[in-house]
């Protein structure tokens, strides 16, 4: 396999999961919820999913395969469950939500990684950090996958990137296309206009917050299959925040978001395979995955001056203000 | 002839009837016993002051309050609502005086938020717009209203998000449709639209409250008046049978001068002169594009223009707030265009910026503070840059004595506790004080009931009287034709017709300030 096709085949397993979690953010803030907390969803998401996952391989007879589809479910669920936190902190008590998306950040790091290691004493006696993943299982689309250069696009595919394309789609829909997304859409925009026409703010804001931590939670599963292989504190090395930039880049646009991700993927990926073009020492390789945030602060100063985020994120919603 | 709103004889056209109703906030009586009830297919109309309780009245019946005594009846059934939401169901609509419209929606989407159908398209439930703006389109041509369901929101101007409100209500087939101000923001030939419709809403059976301040447009449409004054209901008026002095007599609760005695004007030297002046706002738009107006000593230049056609940046750059692009602004000959804000009050300008919390006041500052901002720095206020408390003190309670401003705690009061109308005539005093050759007025009576406004107006004509150059920015009409000496209107940026005050009626003004020119 040549250094292209490589180059596009890693970029969209990590792409995708970046979208999945730049969609989780988006869905927080076009309810007009500011979400910095994508990183802490991301990594107690994957937490709960490979927590299960340890459980399940250990004690029951399930395959691998089965086990991964269980796994992204408990980490939607369990993301899901975390940014409960963050809407009852925004939501019902009016915190600042920068702040809480901060603290929601920290605690994660905090609290999973306590946990990893108590969860291991008790499992296996020995109280390491890790959760040790089977890796995952991939395939390839046969004929497609035989074209030159573009069929890496269809070879070596991980089963949760179809999953993601498919989610994706879904929730473009539940955005644009039902009454859900559009009360969603409009508490972001102007709360009082969804209040004063009878919608509820902080109930369709709280379901968005949860929904935007599961979605994380699912990205956060699907780089500890591809990437780590295992669940450990590197979980928290900040793509979820790549992801918030993502969504900035996107204009809080489900489309246009997409493209930023697989372009941040490929640039990533790119960027490995340059490397090993170049033959260089994999002590550069470091230096190389930098790339993904040169470029985000490169494409911050282009962007930030043409980005309209939802008017009211960030607000706390207080029915009496007029 | 004067109806005391006590009657409460069952009657089969009365449609809403609030009694005895008290509404409490922390520190004020918002509404005390008051009681009025409205019959179907009228004009009932609200006057009163700037926190009189109209609106908060109003909100009780929109369900977005619950009165503290007091009871509720709609077409003779007793209601406790809990949100606008109960109270949409029982055909309650409201046109709030700040626009609830979502900004990058369409209109129909405004429209149908919150009472969106639904079809189904194999499992997925999805929202169904069409047969929605069928319905828009058909409204739109029976009431007269001229909305398009698929313009956006952000494209349109006050008065087209104004009709997508009312067609809001119409939507949900609202029978008893609330107006709070709704002719706060228009011009005139929108105002007289906007009574015409609301003509049209009762003529197919509508009952209509309309929140207003404003004697004239009662005078035109409304049917019934009940007058308002610091929560408690003070009397019930036929509008044929009432004059105009005698409502705002009943409104203020003194005899009111309608119109402030003006004398003849003593022009002086030129004093402000602004030429081919051009302005981008944050988004790098030019919206002041070639101004030039002359100003000169004893002249009230009032500026009259639609909101957002270029006069903030106007007075801004003047004002030194932001940088001018190109042309050049000349304060009694000298060029100031490239002198810092410090260096310009120096030389002789006074200003009164439109939003008075934000740029003419600390808010968490005590009076005496913010009355010495303009002189803190110099002696004998401050000494080798320390402060002296006692001189400050002293001149702070020059100033509260000379302009009469109202505080709980003198010049120690914080001033974001103070009321608006206090607060402005805390930066007018201030910034009069100065004496300085150029004052610059805008937006000087937003938000402020008559008495306060009275006050500001008396002020405005003591200062030209002094021989002051007054460049005065606005967007009431009213106040442009009571006080100006010449008229300049400014469209898109640009100054469309400049001219005496005494040669130009409210009307034609009003068509320059819609862009018509000639």
């Amino acid at each position: 396999m040549n250094y292209i096709e490589s180059m596009i085949t890693d970029g969209l397993a990590f792409g995708l999961p970046l979208f999945i979690m730049a969609l989780g953010g988006i869905f927080s803030e076009k309810s007009g919820v500011t979400n910095l907390a994508v990183e802490g969803f991301q990594g107690f998401g994957a937490f709960v999913g490979a927590f299960l996952a340890t459980v399940l391989s250990l004690k029951t007879p399930l395959g691998s395969q089965i086990i991964l589809y269980l796994a992204i479910a408990a980490a939607f669920l369990g993301g899901a469950l975390y940014a409960s936190l963050h809407a009852l902190l925004c939501i019902r008590f009016d915190a600042d939500q920068v702040i809480s998306g901060v603290v929601i950040n920290i605690l994660g790091v905090a609290l999973t990684t306590f946990l990893t290691s108590q969860i291991n004493g008790f499992l296996f006696g020995n109280a390491s950090n890790k959760f040790i993943l089977d890796s995952s299982f991939r395939f390839s689309v046969p004929l497609l996958s035989n074209i030159p250069i573009l069929g890496a696009v269809f070879r070596n595919i991980y089963p949760f990137e179809i999953l993601i394309l498919i989610l994706g789609l879904y929730f473009w829909y539940l955005m644009y296309k039902t009454r859900f997304g559009m009360h969603l859409r409009a508490s972001g925009e102007n709360p009082h206009a969804l209040d004063s026409a009878g919608g509820n703010v902080r109930r369709t804001r709280f379901l968005s917050v949860m929904l935007s931590g599961g979605l994380s939670g699912i990205g956060g599963m699907c780089i500890a299959y591809s990437l780590l292989l295992q669940y450990s504190p590197s979980i928290y090395l900040g793509y979820g925040y790549l992801a918030i930039a993502a969504m900035i880049f996107g204009n809080w646009n489900i489309v246009p978001t997409f493209f930023v991700c697989i372009f941040f993927g490929l640039a990533r990926a790119g960027g490995y395979q340059l490397c090993l073009f170049m033959k260089l020492s994999s002590r550069y390789t470091d230096l190389f995955m930098t790339i993904p945030y040169i470029l985000t602060l490169v494409l911050l100063v282009f962007f930030s001056k043409r980005s309209h985020p939802p008017r009211a994120a960030g607000q706390p919603y207080d029915k009496g203000e007029r | 002839m004067s109806l005391k709103g006590t009657d409460t004889r069952p009657d089969e056209s009365v449609i809403v009837e609030l009694r005895h109703i008290t509404k409490r906030f922390p520190g004020i009586v918002a509404n005390d016993d008051v009681t009025i009830s409205v019959k179907k297919g009228e004009i009932y109309a609200l006057l009163g002051e700037n926190g009189a309780g109209k609106s908060t009245l109003m909100s009780m019946l929109y369900g977005m309050y619950e009165p503290d005594h007091g009871e509720i009846y709609v077409r003779g059934k007793k209601m406790h609502f809990r949100s606008p939401a109960e109270a949409a169901e029982e055909n309650i609509g409201m046109v709030h005086q700040h626009f609830r419209l979502v900004e990058n929606f369409t209109v129909g989407e405004n429209i149908v938020l919150g009472v969106e159908t639904v079809k189904r398209v194999g499992i997925f439930p999805v929202l169904s717009m069409k047969g929605a703006y069928d319905r828009i389109r058909e409204l739109s041509k029976s009431f007269g209203l001229e909305v398009d369901p698929e313009d956006l929101i952000s494209e349109l101007g006050v008065s087209a998000r104004q009709r997508v409100e009312i067609m809001k209500m119409l939507y949900r087939e609202a029978e008893i449709l609330i107006f709070d101000e709704p002719t706060a923001i228009l011009t005139p030939q929108e105002v007289e639209a906007l009574l015409k419709i609301m003509e049209e809403l009762r003529r197919s059976g509508k009952t209509i409250i309309l929140i207003t301040h404003k004697i004239e447009e009662i005078r035109k449409v409304a049917d019934r008046c009940a007058i308002l004054r610091r929560g408690k209901l003070i009397d019930v008026l036929k509008v044929q049978d009432a004059s105009t002095q005698e409502m705002a007599n009943l409104m203020v609760g003194r005899n009111v001068v309608l119109n402030a005695e003006k004398p003849a004007p003593h022009f002086g030297e030129t004093v402000l002169e602004v030429e081919k002046l051009c302005v981008r706002n944050e988004d790098r738009v030019q919206v002041v594009r070639g101004v030039s107006l002359k100003v000169r000593a004893g002249e009230i230049f009032a500026v009259a223009g639609v909101s957002g056609n270029g006069q903030t940046e106007l007075a801004d750059a003047i004002a030194g707030l932001r940088k001018a692009e190109s042309g050049s602004i000349r304060l009694m000959g000298k060029d100031i265009s490239r002198e810092s804000i410090r260096e310009r009050n120096g030389s002789g300008i006074s200003y009164i910026p439109e939003d008075r919390q934000k740029y003419g006041l600390f808010l968490d500052f005590n009076l005496r503070s913010n009355l010495c901002l303009r002189r803190y720095f110099k002696a004998p206020f401050s000494r080798q840059g320390i402060l002296n408390e006692a001189e400050a003190e002293r001149y702070a309670r020059d100033l509260v004595e000379k302009y009469d401003i109202r505080s709980g705690q003198g010049t120690e009061t914080q001033v974001r506790s103070m009321s608006g109308g206090n607060q402005q005539k805390a930066i007018v005093g201030r910034e009069i004080e100065e004496h300085s050759p150029l004052v610059i007025f805008v937006q000087p009576t937003r938000g402020l009931d008559m008495g306060a406004i009275e006050n500001i107006h008396r002020q405005i004509l003591r200062e030209r009287e002094r021989g002051a150059a007054i460049l005065l920015i606005s967007l009431e009409l009213d106040e442009v034709m009571e006080l100006a000496d010449t008229i300049g209107v400014i469209y898109n940026g640009q100054l469309l017709k400049t001219a005496d005050a005494g040669s130009l009626t409210s009307h034609e003004v009003g068509r320059y300030m819609m862009g018509v020119s000639g």
